[in-house]
């Protein structure tokens, strides 16, 4: 009998080991941009963004997006508040390294529509608010080195701890820890830190359900930590595999607005 | 009574009302515009109002399954220029738009090109410089009346314009406007004739590291041309290209614009001399990250007649949101390289909430010769308030 419990603790020890060799940082990171969410996607957002003293400004936003082999196709435009309504975003974000996001943004008011630089607003605040453009879209694994630091519970999730360590020094952080939960593949809180290591924005999601199927979050908010300055990002509407034509992410319908 | 009944019922459309429904075959109705008051004083004696006008302008589209239509008007009270203060119908089109065609018929904004603040190949829509530059820039566009046909493929598009209505640049000629350019006498705008219309085509291709366009178009000079003494309009046809290429955190712009036949000014002659001119623009554009912004043009005007051949103009635009986007700190310049005149442009935008926004600013000039000399005298100081709805 004492054999058996013996064998059976050193089979468990080794499966441990196994898994632990089987599943790096960045292999964890690259199952969390695996996550299935449909070919296409359409979503409609709020952004609260909230002051030190409690008063509070709001963005509303609506977009859709296409995968083309791994790249993404997205459009968006804001509907809220009337300044910046029908101001829109066009963006070809593409998988490969090195290769530039193709970017476009129409203004309403001046009737035309501007090439953007691809590269240089991923590391701004989005509109105002306390996400990056970069935390907003699909930061590509290998722009970080990713380290699994180990496994713990986060508000009743098991999660995996990963350490994700930018490879351009010029990020605006100098490293983040996700917990990771293992049931949805989805970030349930993440620390960024500055670039003197000090904890400067934190990010919590919540109301995370499936929709169609597919895991989605309804409510995030990233709260930086040294202003008290946060911003709550509220998911409506979404929907998966949408009939949407390839003709949508295009300047002419960026132009042509809602 | 005519303007003021159109007017009402632009205002119970203008009413903002919920967007009435999300699928495509239902009828929806989309409102947005702006109540705002602009207010200015010079800054040199005698101290006296520049501006002082309110306005509310109201945007209304309606769309059912894939037609539609777009109206947008001013109601305006001008205390300074008192014939400008009345409705003011800008754009009303009517439009069908499906996955790859776009088609606009009616009185419309066209903006063509890549330059900001400069026109090569961007003649269609002329400008409204009553008040000078000193006006919101998309202000100043004024609509023609015409047809716009787009076709879109996913990496180009295809457009026609044919315009029988042409506008035609407005200018202070009322020596009682501030911004008077003095007494010119104008010549009639060429009438509303067959034989008087624009057209023109624009083809141009957006690819992942580059975008580009060739366009061409038999139009007017919309801005009157001074020929012993008088302005008057002719026939021209621009032939033009322009591109934008991103390069990292900076994205290049150029634009070339050759007029075929374009009036010239003279005195002392017997018919008004015509001769073609290459305008050429570079522009830069630098994302410099941490909300700031610059940009820096140069267009370049060769005539191929005349005494004074070579002319330039530039650009310089600087700007930086500060408190989560509430505050929009900008200076945008205009330099007259030829004379070594200056028009810039100093605001500071603050949102008081998500609706209003307060902006202050100053409009300096200095010129000794050249476009800005008759301005020389009207730097003054801003304040305008505007809400969004």
């Amino acid at each position: 009998m004492k054999k058996i419990v013996l064998i059976f603790a050193v089979c468990l020890m080794a499966a441990g080991e196994m898994n632990a060799q089987q599943l790096t940082g960045r292999d964890i990171v690259q199952k969390v941009k695996d996550r299935p969410d449909g070919n296409t996607r359409y979503g409609e957002m709020e952004l609260t963004l909230k002051k030190k003293n409690g008063s509070t400004r709001q963005r509303k936003v609506t977009s859709w997006a296409m995968d083309e082999g791994k790249d993404t196709k997205k459009m968006m435009f804001f509907t809220y508040p009337g300044d910046v309504k029908g101001t829109g975003f066009l963006t070809w974000d593409y998988d490969q390294i090195g290769k530039e996001d193709a970017k476009w943004l129409y203004l309403p008011a001046m009737k035309k529509t501007r090439r953007i630089s691809g590269s240089s607003s991923k590391t701004d605040y989005f509109m105002g608010t306390d996400f990056t453009y970069d935390d907003m879209g699909s930061r590509h694994v290998d722009e970080d080195h990713h380290k699994l630091l180990r496994e713990e519970m986060k508000n009743g999730y098991k999660c995996w701890v990963v350490e994700s360590v930018p490879v351009d020094k010029h990020e605006i952080y100098s490293r983040k820890v996700s917990w990771i939960r293992q049931d949805c593949l989805i970030a349930a809180y993440v620390e960024y830190y500055d670039k003197l290591n000090k904890l400067h924005r934190v990010l919590t999601t919540s109301d995370i359900k499936k929709v169609q199927g597919f895991w989605t979050i309804h409510k995030m908010e990233m709260k930086n930590v040294q202003t008290e300055h946060s911003t709550m990002i509220v998911v409506k509407n979404s929907q998966y595999d949408i009939k949407i034509d390839k003709a949508l992410f295009t300047v002419a319908k960026l132009e042509k607005g809602l | 009574m005519k303007s003021a009944f159109i007017f009402m019922a632009f205002l119970w459309c203008a009413l903002p009302r919920p967007v009435i429904a999300q699928d495509e075959d239902s009828l929806r109705v989309g409102v947005k515009g702006f109540v705002d008051t602009y207010h200015a004083v010079r800054t040199e004696q005698p101290n006296d109002w520049m501006s002082s006008r309110t306005r509310v302008r109201g945007e209304v589209s309606v769309e059912k399954g894939h037609a539609g239509a777009f109206v947008s008007a001013n109601l305006v009270y001008n205390a300074i220029l008192k014939e400008r203060t009345g409705f003011q119908l800008r754009e009303a089109y009517a439009y069908y738009s499906d996955q790859h065609w776009d088609l606009r018929a009616g009185r419309q904004i066209v903006v063509w090109g890549v330059a900001d603040g400069l026109r090569l190949t961007d003649v269609i829509s002329p400008m409204d410089y009553t008040e000078f530059l000193a006006q919101d820039y998309d202000d100043i566009r004024i609509p023609v009346g015409g047809l716009r046909l787009r076709y879109s493929h996913e990496k180009w598009s295809l457009e026609a314009v044919a315009v029988p209505v042409s506008s035609f640049f407005e200018l202070p000629t009322d020596t009682e406007n501030p911004w008077s350019v003095g007494a010119i006498p104008i010549n009639n705008e060429p009438s509303h004739k067959l034989c008087n219309m624009e057209y023109g085509a624009r083809l141009s291709f957006y690819l992942s590291g580059i975008d580009f366009s060739f366009s061409a178009l038999h139009t007017w000079n919309k801005m009157p041309v001074v020929c012993n003494g008088r302005g008057d309009y002719r026939r021209m046809t621009m032939l033009g290209a322009d591109l934008s290429v991103p390069v990292g955190k900076f994205v290049v712009r150029g634009e070339l614009a050759e007029y075929l036949d374009e009036a010239q000014s003279a005195n002392g002659v017997k018919d008004m001399p015509r001769a073609a001119s290459t305008n050429a623009l570079i522009g830069i554009d630098w994302y410099a990250g941490n909300d700031w912004s610059l940009s820096a043009q140069y267009a370049h005007k060769y005539v191929a007649w005349g005494e004074h051949r070579n002319t330039g103009l530039a650009t310089f635009r600087l700007s930086k949101e500060l408190l989560h986007n509430t505050l929009t700190l900008q200076s945008f310049a205009y330099v007259d390289v030829t004379n070594g005149g200056i028009y810039n442009r100093l605001s500071g935008d603050y949102a008081l909430n998500d609706q209003l926004h307060a902006i202050v600013g100053y409009d300096y000039f200095h010129a000794d010769r050249g476009m800005f000399t008759v301005y020389d005298k009207n730097s003054e100081v801003f304040l305008k308030l505007k809400y969004s709805f």
